[in-house]
This record gives C-alpha cells, sequence and structure tokens, in this order.
C-alpha cells in the first residue's frame, strides 16, 4: 500500500467516513455523555485507545483466530481493554471516572469500536489499521467534543474542563449561565442537536462532492 | 472434534492472556482505588454529622440494605448514626451515606459511588438533590414517590425516576433502621 493509501486510511474517519456523521454509529454514548467537555473528550480519548489497541491486536491476529469464532474472541480482547482503561481512570483520574459512569464499560458493545474490527482489522495490516483507528477514534473524539460543547454552553452556560491547580476548569459564559436553554442538557436536546448537525455535515459533504 | 479442540484452545488462549493482564492491572490499580473510596468516605462523614462526635463504624453482615453505621455521640451519648446504606439504581447497585437522629428524622445524605446516567441520575450525586429528603422521617414520611414532593423537586428529578426511587427507597429504610438503633420496636 502506498503513502497516500497510509495517509487516506487515517484521514477517512475525519470527513468521508466520520463515524457519527456518515456511518452513523455509537449513537448511544455520543448522545449519554456529551452533557460536558470533559465528559466528551474523557470519552473520545477512552474509546481511541480502545479502538487503537483492538484493532492493532485483531489485525495481528487476523490468520490465527478462525472466522468461525471471531466475535467471541473480538469481544474478549475489546472488554479486556475496556475493563483495563476503566481500572486505570478509577484509580488516577476518579472524576472522569465517575462522570463517564455507566458509558465507560458499555464501549464494549460500542459500534465503532466491533465494527471497525470487524470491517477493516479482520482483513487488514496492522499499520492500516492503526492508521484506521487513530483516524476514527480522532473522528469520534472530535465529534463528541463539538456536540459536547454547544450543548454545554447553551444548556448550562459553562465550559467544564479538567481542573488545574486552584482552578476548577470551569468557565462561566455570560447570559448564558444566567438564563440557559435547558433543553439542550435533556436527552431530546442532544437529539435535535445531532440531527442539525448531521444536516450541516451533509451539505458541506455533498457541496465537497459536486467540486 | 479436532477442529473444535482447535477453536477452543485458542478462545482459552485469548482469555488467560487477557486475564493475566487484567490481574497484573488490578494489583497496580485496586490499592490506590481502595484509598480513594475510603478518603471520599472520610470526607463525606464530617458534613454529614451536624456537630455530633462520629465514632468508630460498626460493620453489619445481616442486612442488605445497611450494611453499617458510624454513632454518632454527643456527651457519651448516642444520639444518632450515620448509616452506609445500599440501594439499587439505573445503573445498578450504589452506596450512599444517610445521616439520622434515633428518631429517625433525616439530618443529611450524600451518594458516595454509583453508576447512574450522566445528567440524569447523576444529579443525585450532588448536594441539593438530597436536600428534599433533609428534615423528613419523623413528623414528615420520607418522599419515596413524585407525588409526594413539591413541583420543583418533582421536576428536578424528573428523568431519572429510577435513581430518585432508589435512593428515596434505601432513605426511608434507613429512617425505620435509624428508629430501631433508638429503641424503637
Amino acid at each position: 500500500m502506498s503513502g497516500k493509501n497510509h495517509l487516506r486510511e487515517f484521514t477517512k474517519g475525519f470527513l468521508e467516513e466520520n463515524p457519527t456523521f456518515v456511518i452513523v454509529l455509537g449513537l448511544c454514548p455520543t448522545l449519554g455523555v456529551s452533557t460536558q467537555v470533559s465528559n466528551g473528550l474523557g470519552m473520545g480519548l477512552s474509546a481511541l485507545f480502545v479502538l487503537f489497541f483492538s484493532n492493532i491486536i485483531i489485525s495481528s491476529l487476523r490468520k490465527v483466530i478462525p472466522d468461525s469464532i471471531h466475535i467471541p474472541a473480538y469481544i474478549v480482547i475489546i472488554s479486556a481493554l475496556v475493563t483495563l482503561i476503566q481500572m486505570f481512570l478509577h484509580a488516577f483520574v476518579p472524576s472522569l471516572y465517575a462522570s463517564l459512569g455507566v458509558y465507560l464499560p458499555l464501549i464494549v458493545v460500542n459500534c465503532i469500536i466491533l465494527g471497525r474490527a470487524e470491517a477493516f482489522a479482520s482483513k487488514y495490516g496492522v499499520l492500516d489499521s492503526a492508521l484506521d483507528a487513530l483516524g476514527m477514534g480522532l473522528g469520534l473524539t472530535m465529534n463528541l467534543v463539538l456536540i459536547s460543547l454547544i450543548r454545554e454552553v447553551l444548556g448550562n452556560g459553562t465550559i467544564t474542563l479538567f481542573p488545574v491547580g486552584s482552578w476548577s476548569g470551569v468557565i462561566n459564559v455570560p447570559v448564558l449561565h444566567t438564563y440557559p436553554v435547558r433543553v439542550m442538557a435533556l436527552a431530546s436536546g442532544a437529539l435535535l442537536l445531532m440531527g442539525y448537525l448531521k444536516a450541516i455535515f451533509d451539505v458541506f459533504m455533498n457541496r465537497k462532492k459536486d467540486k | 472434534m479436532r477442529k473444535n479442540l482447535r477453536y477452543a484452545f485458542i478462545l482459552f488462549a485469548i482469555c488467560a492472556i487477557c486475564a493475566l493482564i487484567l490481574a497484573y492491572a488490578n494489583s497496580i490499580t485496586a490499592p490506590v482505588i481502595a484509598a480513594h473510596d475510603a478518603q471520599a468516605q472520610e470526607d463525606a462523614l464530617n458534613p454529614l454529622a451536624n456537630g455530633y462526635q462520629i465514632e468508630s463504624v460498626i460493620a453489619l453482615s445481616n442486612d442488605k440494605t445497611v450494611v453499617g453505621y458510624y454513632p454518632l455521640t454527643e456527651d457519651k451519648k448516642q444520639v444518632g448514626a450515620i448509616l452506609i446504606l445500599k440501594g439499587s439504581g439505573y445503573g445498578g447497585e450504589f452506596t450512599l451515606l444517610g445521616s439520622y437522629k434515633l428518631t429517625g428524622e433525616i439530618l443529611g445524605a450524600k451518594m458516595l459511588s454509583d453508576s447512574e446516567t450522566p445528567g440524569l441520575g447523576k444529579k443525585s450525586e450532588e448536594s441539593w438533590y438530597m436536600m428534599k429528603f433533609v428534615g423528613t422521617g419523623l413528623a414528615i414520611p420520607v418522599p419515596t414517590s413524585k407525588s409526594m414532593l413539591s413541583k420543583e423537586d418533582s421536576d428536578a428529578v424528573s428523568g431519572a425516576s429510577v435513581t430518585f426511587g432508589g435512593v428515596s427507597k434505601a432513605l426511608a429504610y434507613g429512617s425505620e433502621y435509624a428508629k430501631k438503633l433508638g429503641g424503637a420496636k
């Protein structure tokens, strides 16, 4: 595979095969945790870690794991990686672990992870699988941060990052902090925003194709 | 038969390697997590004591909801207790601390650990969430359904009724338990 193709494996997760707005996978955690920017970033990076290592391991073992047992084998590998990140977040970033709650163990059944393992890592080499995971993971992180940022700013009037020293990590947005658009913090607001963002994304991609 | 044995061996090998890696990770993280949990429990106790003296924890093994309690004393006489309560919410089991007078009146409560949904059941971790229960348990019953709450409080728990049900039932049970500690039959 040429260098150009390697680059394509990496960049496709941002636009043409964007996991949220084009493939429309992993919507449950995307909508569930996108209430704060720190949650979106934490979930995105956790999924990126799992995706990156699961793709590498599955790609390395693709000739060893027979077709008839590939799903249980992939699930064991993915769930071990999720448990690993769960343990380390619980121990070393307990606030993020608490914020992500039930969505962290649910990465095991995130369609993006199993989807990439099944559609890509089980068929291609380690380098391309790693690049595919990086692109898809970064694309997902970007989407999660974007959705979280819009929802938190409109729905709560704040931007929650990670605390540093004496700084709490929370930025208050004038006016919206006093008069927030509460619906954006609720599940209905998440669905509404997702619809608008997908529409904008589709228009952008169609214009790109026309050119 | 031989093919099936080969499949079983491959799955076994993958599981065994994963288990070994997780066991090693657990040996690194478990002591740190235990220290965090102990610190969180200690930090939560003082604001719930209402100025009373907190005595050493008494662990219980015969109750599914109250797994232990810290007696609260004044002039060496027990006046209340902070109960360690287990309950069940939308995301599974949670642990919360409930502070009671021996009359069953709730002095305060704090969620210690849970797996509730962010933005919905997670609200139970915030201090305002437990305020609706403070002062109940004696003359006013502990609110165990949304119809027993004010409109404002009812709106605040909307979207997370299962969490509210779990928390309120655990606190109501704790109130009865505190009464028993006070000698009520």
